[in-house]
């Protein structure tokens, strides 16, 4: 390959601008047989909490048809503490960057499980969960709330300086102020997007096929409503934008970098494809090569007028 | 535990046993030297990502460097899978989960399987010791739907369960089940090892706590990466400490460490 794909964020520099979508990775050693580390610049975790999280009653799982999958795992993991004592020390922060992904239902969560990990070594940062109820707030989601995001990001920022990635939902019309407010209030980049909610039937049956009735839509699908919001995100703010949405193949990826995307994250993708990290670079090099890009970034924002 | 692998099979045979039944043979080298009873492939079904998700499915007889697939078409990804021809390739990543680990001490062992749920049992089959007493039991809806072939059913001296009554016990296997156990001698300690349908499954649980019997099951559910990231395919613990993933704490579990009653299979 001969195209640079380096590329600089807020001063980190990454290898790559390929990174696991949160959730999709588990804690990085899953796929260690089967994926190699090489082609992304960074890894982010599956989302850790204060306390332990069993996660939702199954099925977890179901397919949409037109290549898309609806979860609802309800953000199962061992909590913070079990996470320090059982899983931290095999996560591969020489090979790659590692972002540890927070959860929490208020402020205070947040601020509790990132004091917690800013005693490990060797990390890169953090992806701040955002797309979850805020308890104090009678459920209503810190991410749909530009001032919760601001003091969660605030209060985060003020007890680190490693970089701070803030994932927003799809689910709001105006992109703008929610992005405006992490990246006033110390964001060193915006994730676009989570999952939309959606949900399947079975007729037959009339019973939904998650155990939640609703869930997380990810996949092909997806990646028009992520290409969007990424483009209305980068126009907001000046922060690198993380793109997350139904990317599969290295053409994906060239459409979220002219949107303005300096990151791209691989999910879903993952589970069909392992291999695909590298089969993705591949394809971009080849775009890169057939229309004179030395580096990824000349295409970041590149978007051509209509 | 072997770390899962990846491996390009290629398929040799693809044969419909019965309406929607398929058996394809694939040269996989390198899975089929390393698989165990109990262990399943995660295959590929569409070049594309329509559908998306792999299928989960347990791996059947192995031949040399040939294991074979064995499943009902369910839906779209089924139906890409059947649609395989000899020379085909076919992506696979595996062998997933824990080799059944078949506790010493029992005698005999009981393989208790309902229509494909026999597929993963044949390896277990294959390679328990000759001399370890067994008895192999499968319910079928007719004899016209017989998951194996005609060779392979005479080799493993099965007793069978139809629903209609068309070949061997009329009825379903948790009957035959309790009718083998009534004839078993006293000095017998039998462990029952199962794979097939939930109803199946659950009778078999009731059947086997009654009598004071060890039981194993193979559990099949949805699944989405299959190596222990994702947490999709949960099933509840029966301490109440919440989940085992069947891809990675499974999927062959003691019956007494799940809650098969609630699980959702299916």
């Amino acid at each position: 390959m001969t195209t640079d794909f380096n590329v600089a964020m807020s001063g980190l520099n990454f290898r790559t601008p390929l990174l696991t979508g949160s959730g999709t990775f588990g804690y990085g050693d899953e796929f260690l047989s089967l994926i190699d580390y090489a082609p992304f610049g960074g890894i982010v975790t599956k989302s850790l909490s204060v306390r332990p999280r069993p996660g939702n009653p199954p099925p977890r799982i179901c397919e949409t048809p037109g290549g898309g999958v609806i979860n609802s795992i309800g953000l199962a993991n061992p909590g913070v503490e079990a996470f320090l004592a059982e899983k931290a020390g095999i996560l591969p922060v020489k090979e790659t960057k590692v972002f540890l992904s927070i959860f929490g239902e208020t402020v205070e969560e947040f601020v509790t499980v990132m004091s917690r990990l800013e005693t490990l070594e060797g990390i890169s940062g953090y992806e701040l969960n955002l797309s979850c109820p805020n308890v104090k707030q009678g459920g209503i989601s810190i991410g749909g709330d530009s001032s919760a995001i601001a003091e969660t990001v605030r209060e985060c920022r003020n007890i680190t300086d490693k970089f701070i990635a803030v994932k927003l939902t799809p689910h709001h019309t105006q992109v703008a102020p929610l992005a405006e407010a992490a990246a006033k209030n110390g964001a060193s980049a915006l994730t676009m997007i989570n999952t939309l909610v959606g949900m399947m039937i079975d007729v037959e049956t009339r019973m939904p096929l998650l155990g939640t009735v609703t869930g997380g839509y990810s996949g092909l699908p997806l990646k028009p409503v992520a290409l969007a919001k990424v483009w209305q995100a980068s126009k907001a703010v000046d922060i690198p934008i993380w793109a997350s949405g139904g990317i599969v193949n290295g053409l994906d990826c060239i459409e979220f970098l002219l949107a303005g995307a300096t990151g791209l994250q691989l999910g879903s993708v993952l589970f069909a494809d392992p291999y695909s990290p590298g089969r993705i670079l591949e394809e971009m090099d080849d775009y890169c090569r057939r229309h004179g890009v030395k580096s990824v970034e000349e295409l970041i924002g590149a978007l051509e007028k209509p | 535990m072997i770390p899962p692998i990846a491996e390009i099979g290629l398929v040799r045979e693809s044969i419909e046993i019965s309406p929607n039944l398929w058996d394809i043979s694939i040269e996989a080298p390198r899975l089929a030297s390393v698989t165990r009873a109990g262990q399943f492939a995660h295959v590929r079904v569409s070049a594309g990502f329509d559908p998306f998700l792999r299928r989960p499915l347990s791996i059947g007889p192995i031949a040399g460097d040939v294991l074979r697939l064995i499943f009902h078409i369910r839906g779209e990804g089924t139906r890409l899978l059947a649609a395989k021809r000899s020379g085909d390739t076919i992506d696979l990543i595996g062998p997933l989960g824990h080799p059944i680990n078949v506790p010493k001490g029992h005698n005999p062992i009981i393989f208790l399987t309902g229509g494909i749920g026999v597929v993963p049992l044949q390896i277990l089959d294959d390679q328990m010791p000759k001399e370890r007493e067994r008895v192999f039991i499968l319910g079928v809806r007719s004899a016209f739907t017989i998951p194996l072939s005609l060779s392979e059913a005479m080799q493993r001296n099965i007793l069978w369960a139809s629903d209609d009554g068309s070949l061997g016990y009329h009825g379903n296997t948790v009957q035959l089940l309790k009718n083998v156990v009534d004839g078993l001698s006293a000095d017998k300690k039998p462990l029952v090892i199962a794979c097939g349908p939930a109803g199946m499954l659950r009778g078999m649980k009731k059947f086997c706590i009654e009598r004071n019997i060890p039981s194993l099951v193979s559990l099949e559910v949805p699944m989405g990466c299959g190596v222990g990231a994702c947490q999709s395919c949960a099933v509840p613990r029966s301490d109440g400490k919440g989940y085992y993933l069947v891809c990675k704490d499974g999927p062959v579990f003691d019956c007494l460490d799940i809650l098969l009653e609630t699980a959702s299979l299916p």
